[in-house]
């Protein structure tokens, strides 16, 4: 059969169907020279060519464990998927989970296990020699320290590094670098309980967060996501309510974008806030007061207005709003976590959420979320010291990479381990390090399973055959080692035999292994338990701010690169990050204020001094930062880990600390000294704007105003008289065109619905595309020379006042589909036309590069091959081997000098048309679904039918907050906005 | 064993038509003058598909179900080989090639006659839920296979040769119906 890579040369034979190829077949269009077609042998049970399987397994690119649904043609995996069935993410992924892909099939995987030799050198060897070398060591290293460092593991692997630790007498240290120590001390200080409770965000009347990223970093950020926009939605009608949500900290994270209220808040403040509010909550009796607040001393809600900076009349409306829902929820997370104080905070937040009932309401206990099981860095820090007193033999790494996120001393103390083992897949700064790497086949590759809550077990199924041969799950290896032997594969089914009796589950194993593994996983519902408040909970608690004096910096956890693993995957590192829209490099926030103090302008280097380090960062000037306080996020900065990564920007991990703090975790907010370099680098950012300029590209509605509106209200546009003469001539054409050949009978319109009170601007759709339709990724240059090929970007706009925003609006941007196009009739060669189910189609094959389609586009939404991305080897080579795998089949990558575009995955249009004519029936609605909406965790994004009056998308294009971008401009857009509702100030 | 290369018109008149009982293939002296690419295994679809009257989708079982037809993998053809060895010299020849394969699990890497760039998406499993799943059915663009010693390329597979047969049953010419 074909190996389904044919497609992708495509636009090479371009050149060859003009000349050489007649000469083989005596046709105008022939095969290249010996292509071949090369049969299976036997044929796979489960693949059929040209069409999908799809393998249940689970995301393992950030502990929350979210379900998997990977889709694999012809044995490989090409796209992943969120699985409906799993409690944990409701079938969406993030962009960090749709990049898993770009992990799988990363150029610098390492193939093989690697030995460093005597000249000091990795070099290759043979896994009998590695793991006779790993033996050897731990026979040897036995009684003299063996510690074995791993990521937050919650599932078998976990519990065989823990047998095998307790047999060689080592110890298991789970190491994340954003832990969430202060969550646990905090739940202890207010509650005695040092567990993570679970947050219902769908239930919740009332949100605020104190600084959580809860749709980025925290937790498990994509069944947050979901469940929040169930709660803080619009849907049309007099009575339509929405819980308003509330984000206090310092700066404005992704997850503060959507938030309809922002209080830029002194840093480690937070926590004085809350009690404010509870104080005022208690003593004005708002809500059902529990009858032991009474007793907790809180402080005065006007003496901590004063000192926290915050008036009075606010933090007493905070109170009153807070409570008048009966489901308050308060979160608290991020990087008010990873202050000095996180503990405090923490505690604080919790008593508020006592004092309004939200307690076992909103914020259940029993959960126990996966994340929140990672060690305390006060672990590390341990073993750091342990390290440097040479008391560490044999040093193994899997899963994480200290060297990167710790530096410092721990760098440092590195060398006095007597042997170190990395088991990672890619050669990062850890591996690099090591004497001996013996490579981990990939989440997608190997069996594995989790807990990402207590209930839900996840299990992990290799989708496909590894990649490099050369690699050997970890699992089997320590099976080798430890003597116990077999494959990790029977030792985790024996796991799943004891759980099955545990769970009561009925039937033969292998029916109920069978049934799990189809469904992802085992779902069942998490224990809940009551907590009461403990007696000291308001211990330590202080009104002092960080921000008093002096410049503070905040180091945040980049969006989409997190603690630096996302930094070798290209979709990740060309992703805008959400809130600065710069790709590819760091960047220091610096307040407008801050920035006329040290007089920078935005791409201005600031060197940024701690007691700890120093890096050197591109200024940008943003107003969502608090004046005083900078930020950079970490991710980048890598001295290693592959091509994408290393050398890139700076690493913000090397301003922190590396002593724990008083909760045994890290401080990730520290003093700065500012300096300007006089160096200076053009930002790599998407933006083109942060302003709309009365082009209303996302409409704002307060919520008083959007309940009142009728429907076509927002679309009303003055349009001159030439205009709606132009429009009837038009319109005649069309009328007489629609009756032609093709054109003629009842054809579908292809349209969306995009809810902006839903969107966050998370941007995992961008991610998604890119995954579907085969967009390249360009790199920092060509995006600084704005050539990204990104078919959807994410526009983010101030809201109010230009110096002072009381928020974001974010909007999806693709090609809008218009039913009166720009860009066709400009097209000299009919490459943009418009189809007859009303797409704009372009037409790659056509397509001879004179852009006048992309110069005649309002949206600008077209995107331009200036380079040929494909082309092996080639100056901006997108796709290295093996990256081309996850290239999609049913996808044409194009070539230099071709135009391209969103084209509502036009690819599964067909492919479900086709599904459905083989059934004999209609098209359903919904089940065309394009990979933006969806991976979409605020399932924002609907897709349809317009000219059918029953679907989703033709109710949703008639709802009051309808409208259309730039209508005046009378293209018809396919895409329906529905207007940004902004909760608050009604009564 | 008839014998009907380098037959007399008569004889060859009276040979029943190719997939119908007692047709009889010919036996073939020179490859050299046969039409198309000459392939690692000498694959009749003249014995196969017209003196045996396989179906098509006995080796081709997924282009009712998918846009690629599908290639038989070794194991398809092992499945009767294993037991079918020839009749004579020359097909026993052939027929040991695939035995070979079979032992060394390598398959043959067969030339592609039929072939479309990558921008053209063709779901052959549209076409035969309208055309059906009989050889007259596959004669519509890749000939009587049935008859044919060695395949060759019949039509041009360029669009105007696709759009021709599209407006003759008036069904979407869309552009964006093969190109994405």
């Amino acid at each position: 059969m074909s190996d389904g890579m044919d497609r992708r040369r495509f636009l090479k034979v371009l050149g060859v169907a003009g000349g050489g190829a007649a000469a083989l077949t005596g046709c105008g269009i022939g095969p290249e020279p010996t292509e071949k077609l090369i049969p299976y042998v036997i044929p796979p049970e489960d693949q059929t060519p040209g069409l999908a399987t799809w393998y249940a397994s689970t995301c393992r690119e950030c502990g929350a464990g979210c379900g998997l649904h990977v889709k694999v043609r012809e044995g490989r995996a090409i796209k992943l998927e969120g699985n409906p069935d799993s409690p944990v993410n409701h079938g969406h992924l993030c962009a960090r989970g749709q990049a898993g892909l770009q992990g799988l099939y990363n150029p610098d995987r390492i193939t093989g296990p690697l030995q460093r030799n005597a000249a000091g050198i990795l070099e290759p060897t043979t896994w009998d020699k590695a793991i006779a070398a790993l033996q050897q060591q731990v026979a040897a290293a036995r009684g003299k320290g063996i510690v074995f460092v791993t990521g937050v593991e919650t599932g078998s692997f976990g519990e065989l590094v823990d047998e095998w630790m307790q047999q060689v007498g080592g110890r298991h240290v789970t190491y994340e670098p954003f832990a969430f120590e202060a969550l646990r001390e905090g739940n202890r200080l207010a509650f005695g309980d040092a567990t993570i409770p679970t947050y219902d965000f769908a239930a919740a009347g009332y949100i605020m967060s104190f600084g959580a990223d809860f749709m980025e970093t925290w937790l498990s950020p994509v069944g947050f996501q979901n469940a929040f926009t169930r709660s803080h939605s619009f849907e049309s009608g007099q009575n339509a309510s929405m819980a308003k949500f509330v984000f206090v900290g310092p700066r404005l994270p992704q997850t503060g974008l959507i938030a309809d209220e922002w209080i830029a808040i002194n840093p480690g403040t937070e926590g004085m806030l809350a009690l404010a509010m509870a104080q005022v909550i208690v003593s004005k009796r708002l809500g059902n007061v529990p009858p032991d607040a009474a007793r907790l001393g809180l402080p005065a809600a006007a003496d901590v207005a004063k000192a926290i900076g915050v008036d009075l009349p606010v933090i007493e409306r905070l109170a009153t709003e807070f409570t008048r829902t009966s489901a308050p929820l308060a979160v608290t997370g991020g990087m008010a976590t990873h202050y000095p104080n996180g503990r405090e905070i923490v505690a604080a937040v919790n008593v508020l959420n006592y004092v309004a009932g939200a307690v076992g309401k909103t914020v259940k206990f029993g959960a126990d979320l996966a994340q929140g099981l990672a060690g305390q860095h006060a672990d590390m820090a341990t073993l750091t010291t342990d390290l440097a007193g040479g008391r560490v033999a044999l040093l193994l790494v899997h899963g994480a990479n200290p060297m990167h996120t710790l530096g410092g001393s721990f760098a440092q103390a590195w060398g006095k381990a007597g042997f170190r083992v990395s088991f990672s897949s890619y050669l990062d700064e850890t591996a690099a390090g090591s004497d001996l790497v013996l490579p981990d086949l990939h989440p997608l590759e190997q069996w594995n399973d989790s807990r990402p809550r207590a209930g839900v077990y996840a299990l992990q199924q290799p989708a496909m055959m590894p990649v490099f041969d050369g690699t050997k799950h970890t699992g089997d290896v320590l099976l080798q080692v430890s003597g116990k032997g077999g494959t990790f594969k029977s030792y985790l089914q024996g796991t799943w035999s004891a759980l099955q009796k545990r769970l009561g589950g009925k039937g033969a194993f292998e029916d109920w292994w069978d049934a799990a593994l189809q469904h992802g996983g085992i779902y069942g519902d998490a224990p809940s338990r009551t907590v009461r408040l403990a007696a000291n909970a308001l211990a330590g608690q202080s009104t002092t701010g960080m921000a008093a004096g002096g410049e503070v910096a905040v180091v945040f956890p980049h969006a989409a690169l997190h603690d630096g693993r996302g930094a070798n995957k290209p979709w990740l590192q060309e992703l805008p990050d959400p809130v600065s829209k710069i790709t590819w490099h760091g960047w220091v926030e610096v307040h407008p204020e801050t920035a006329d103090t040290w007089q920078v302008a935005s791409g201005d280097y600031l060197l940024v001094k701690s007691r700890f380090g120093a890096v050197s960062a591109p200024v940008w000037i943003t107003p969502s930062i608090r004046p005083g306080v900078v930020a950079l996020p970490t991710g980048q900065g890598h001295k290693a880990y592959g091509r994408y990564a290393k050398d890139r920007s700076f690493n913000g991990f090397d301003l922190l600390p590396g002593e724990p703090n008083a909760y045994g975790g890290r401080t990730h907010v520290v003093s700065v000294t500012l300096t300007k370099t006089g160096e200076h680098r053009k930002l790599a950012t998407s933006e083109g704007s942060t302003r709309e300029h009365g082009a209303q590209v996302v409409t704002v509605l307060p919520l008083n105003e959007a309940r009142g509106l009728k429907v076509g209200e927002l679309d009303e546009e003055e349009i001159p008289e030439y205009a709606r003469e132009a429009e009837r001539g038009w319109a005649d054409a069309q009328h007489e065109s629609a009756s032609l050949g093709n054109y003629a009978g009842e054809h579908p319109r292809w349209a969306m619905a995009i809810d902006l009170t839903k969107c966050t601007g998370c941007s995992a759709c961008v991610t998604a595309c890119y995954a579907e339709n085969n967009l390249a990724t360009v790199g920092e240059e060509l995006v600084v020379r704005r050539r990204e090929m990104s078919w959807m970007r994410i526009e983010r706009y101030w809201r109010g006042d230009p110096a002072a925003p009381s928020g974001a609006a974010v909007t999806p941007m693709l090609c809008q589909q218009c039913g009166s196009a720009p860009c066709e009739p400009v097209c000299p060669v009919f490459a943009a036309y418009h189809t007859v189910d009303g797409l704009n189609g372009q037409v790659y094959n056509r397509c001879v590069g004179t852009r006048y389609c992309s110069n005649n586009c309002p949206y600008k939404v077209r995107y331009f091959n200036w380079f040929n991305y494909a082309e092996r080897g080639g100056e901006f080579e997108a796709w290295p081997e093996p990256l081309s795998w996850l290239l999609n089949p049913d996808v044409t990558v194009r070539e230099k000098g071709v135009m391209e575009k969103c084209t509502f995955c036009v690819q599964r249009i067909r492919a479900t048309q086709h599904k459905a004519r083989l059934e004999d029936r209609q098209v359903r609605d919904g089940e065309i679904v394009p990979a933006c909406a969806q991976t979409c965790p605020s399932e924002a994004i609907v897709f349809g039918d317009l000219n059918s009056p029953t679907s989703r998308v033709h109710a949703l294009s008639n709802d009051p907050r309808g409208y259309h971008v730039l209508a005046r401009l009378n293209t018809k857009p396919g895409i329906t906005y529905l207007a940004r509702v902004v909760a608050g100030g009604e009564a | 064993m008839i014998a009907v290369a380098g037959g007399s018109l008569a004889a060859q008149a009276a040979q029943p038509a190719p997939g119908t009982p007692g047709y009889r293939a010919p036996i073939i002296t020179d490859t050299s003058r046969l039409p198309g690419p000459r392939q690692p295994i000498f694959f009749r679809h003249d014995i196969h598909a017209g003196q045996d009257r396989i179906p098509c989708m006995y080796c081709h079982n997924t282009v009712a179900v998918s846009s690629e037809p599908g290639m038989p993998a070794l194991r398809t053809c092992f499945g009767c080989h294993q037991i079918i060895g020839g009749t004579t010299p020359a097909h026993q020849a052939e027929i040991a090639k695939v035995r070979k394969a079979w032992s060394d699990r390598t398959a043959p890497q067969w030339i592609r006659v039929y072939w479309l760039p990558g921008f053209v998406h063709f779901p052959h499993m549209r076409h035969i839920k309208v055309l059906g799943t009989g050889p007259e059915s596959c004669a519509n663009c890749h000939g009587a296979v049935n008859g044919m010693t060695q395949i060759s390329q019949v039509s041009t597979l360029k669009m105007g040769w696709c759009i021709s047969c599209h407006m003759a049953r008036n069904v979407s010419r869309d552009c964006s119906l093969c190109h994405y």
